[in-house]
């Protein structure tokens, strides 16, 4: 899923909040807004943690085009 | 040496040679005109006050170290050696240093990029783009040691799902400004990244001078993600804050954006969440309720259980003012026999006095009664009004019906006392229906006045007539 389906996933999650918050939406109606909200929350936390912790740094001189080497980087202490 | 016979160029040497004793290096201060740019790099330029103008000559090889650009009219202060210039026998000014006159240099510089970059619309607010839905990924421009890495990589570390890629880059001294703007272009560059932070810890005019070159704002301005910018302190302004799409005003700041952004995105989802499942539970407890309330219909259930307890308190209650008038009645026989004794008492006994003291406790208990009846009789007068909304004809006005067969007072309370072919009547709110017995079917559900005592109905013993 690419940023920008995160962010319509979430803008979207957020729709159906503001439906469900609706109290005319029949129950039939406010059951599958729910299932659909659960769904897409699913689906941004998902993206949101897709990524894991890392820091790393550019070893070579990678030039412009260059793929470059990476290695963990720590920060030296003061 | 009258009558000598000089040759130009010796003239000319000769005249360079007593210029240097007399003058040495000079200091002029003016205004710059004319100033030119040849293909070989050097500056040619004239400086002039009131009272006059001086051709002057910049070699490449100085120029090249200026920070500032030449531009006409420049107020500056010079410092040269004046010569003629043999070729064409003009005096001119060789330049050696060029500064700014009431800036400072670096500053004048800043002036002038920051001009000439605003002019082309570089730091225009729609050129601005805003940080990604999810900077997850981050490239990071600085020094690989010093305060700026530490600080912003240990805010960083608050948030659980980022990756750092840092480009160490020295952010001071000659060269800088390439190394940075090469690192800004390559992470653009490596789709490897969501955004790139550019940052240097807090310093002088000159050590962030880098951050005020060209070359970076270059970079910056093309760079294919977003760039945040945190150079210096919070009063630092430099080139790359202007260029840039998101200004920290510091190393830490740049960084906390980026947690800021993705916690925001994290608290976005969680309310969602939160309200999902709150909403729908509030709406699933309240339909659970009114399902509860018709399942049992306890309020139809009970109704003739409760008409035969009001009727029976009814009767009661319009028995009672008959019984009261009854013990005044009474009491008031039982009274008038004891006053009649009394007013038969011996005078002496003192007779007339308790005869008013009996008197008028008959005249308050008199009262009592009254007042005990009249609220009786406002009791009842409520308790009619509730009976009368429960009456039969108040139900059939509500839509059901009382069925009785034919020549039979008693309303039907069950199928199973009918046969086909039998006549019925039905009563209605207004008027009657009479009708013919097709069939019946007695193992229906429960009526809703089922009482206790109706046990004989029968249950499952369906028959067809």
């Amino acid at each position: 899923m690419s940023k920008e389906t995160f962010e319509e996933a979430l803008s979207q999650l957020e729709d159906v909040v503001a439906k469900l918050e609706d109290e005319s939406v029949g129950l039939e109606d406010a059951l599958k807004l729910f299932e659909r909200g659960v769904k897409l929350a699913k689906r941004c936390r998902t993206q949101l943690e897709s990524v894991e912790k890392r820091v790393e740094q550019l070893l070579a001189e990678a030039g412009d085009g260059e793929a470059g080497e990476t290695a963990p980087f720590e920060p030296e202490e003061s | 040496m009258s009558g000598r016979i000089w040759g130009v160029g010796e003239l000319i040497g000769e005249l360079n040679a007593q210029l240097a004793g007399a003058f040495g290096d000079v200091w002029l201060r003016g205004e710059l005109s004319g100033v030119k740019v040849a293909g070989s790099g050097h500056r040619y330029f004239q400086i002039k006050d009131a009272g006059g103008m001086l051709s002057c000559t910049l070699w490449a090889a100085r120029a090249d170290r200026l920070r500032f650009k030449l531009t006409d009219g420049l107020a500056v202060l010079v410092r040269g050696k004046v010569n003629v210039y043999a070729q064409r026998g003009s005096l001119q000014l060789d330049v050696l240093e060029l500064v700014p006159e009431g800036v400072g240099e670096l500053q004048l510089a800043f002036e002038q990029l920051k001009a000439k970059l605003a002019a082309e619309g570089l730091f225009a607010p729609e050129r601005k783009r805003t940080l990604p839905a999810l900077p997850q990924r981050l490239g990071l421009v600085t020094s690989s040691s010093g305060a700026a890495v530490r600080d912003v990589l240990k805010v960083l570390s608050r948030h659980d799902h980022l990756q750092v890629l840092l480009v160490p880059v020295r952010v001071q001294g000659r060269g800088a400004e390439g190394e940075v703007a090469r690192a800004v272009r390559w992470l653009g560059r490596s789709g490897r990244v969501d955004v790139v932070l550019v940052v240097r810890g807090g310093g002088s005019l000159e050590d962030l001078w880098a951050f005020n070159e060209e070359v970076v704002a270059r970079a910056i301005a093309a760079c294919e993600v977003p760039v945040i910018s945190g150079v210096g302190h919070e009063v630092d302004f430099t080139i790359a804050d202007f260029v840039a799409d998101v200004r920290a005003a510091t190393p830490t700041q740049a960084a906390e954006m980026v947690v800021a952004r993705l916690e925001d995105q994290e608290r976005r989802i969680d309310r969602a969440d939160e309200v999902l499942r709150h909403v729908l539970a509030r709406r699933l407890d309240r339909t659970r309720l009114r399902l509860r309330g018709a399942e049992g219909a306890r309020g139809l259930a009970s109704l003739p259980a409760r008409l035969g307890e009001l009727d029976q308190r009814l009767r009661r209650l319009e028995a009672l003012p008959q019984r009261l008038r009854a013990l005044v009645v009474a009491r008031h026989r039982r009274l008038e026999s004891t006053t009649g004794a009394l007013l038969r008492w011996p005078v002496r006994f003192g007779a007339p006095r308790r005869r008013e003291v009996v008197t008028a406790r008959l005249a308050v208990a008199v009262e009592r009664l009254r007042f005990v009846a009249r609220r009786r009789r406002m009791q009842l007068d409520g308790l009619g009004r509730a009976l009368a909304a429960l009456s039969p004809t108040a139900i059939l006005e509500r839509g059901y019906s009382i069925t009785t067969r034919e020549g039979v007072e008693a309303p039907l309370r069950d199928a199973a006392a009918v046969t086909a072919g039998e006549r019925l009547v039905t009563r209605l709110a207004r008027g009657e229906l009479r009708s013919l017995v097709l069939g019946r079917d007695v193992a229906t559900q429960g009526s809703l006045f089922e009482q206790p005592g109706d046990g004989e109905r029968g249950t499952g013993d369906k028959e067809e007539t």
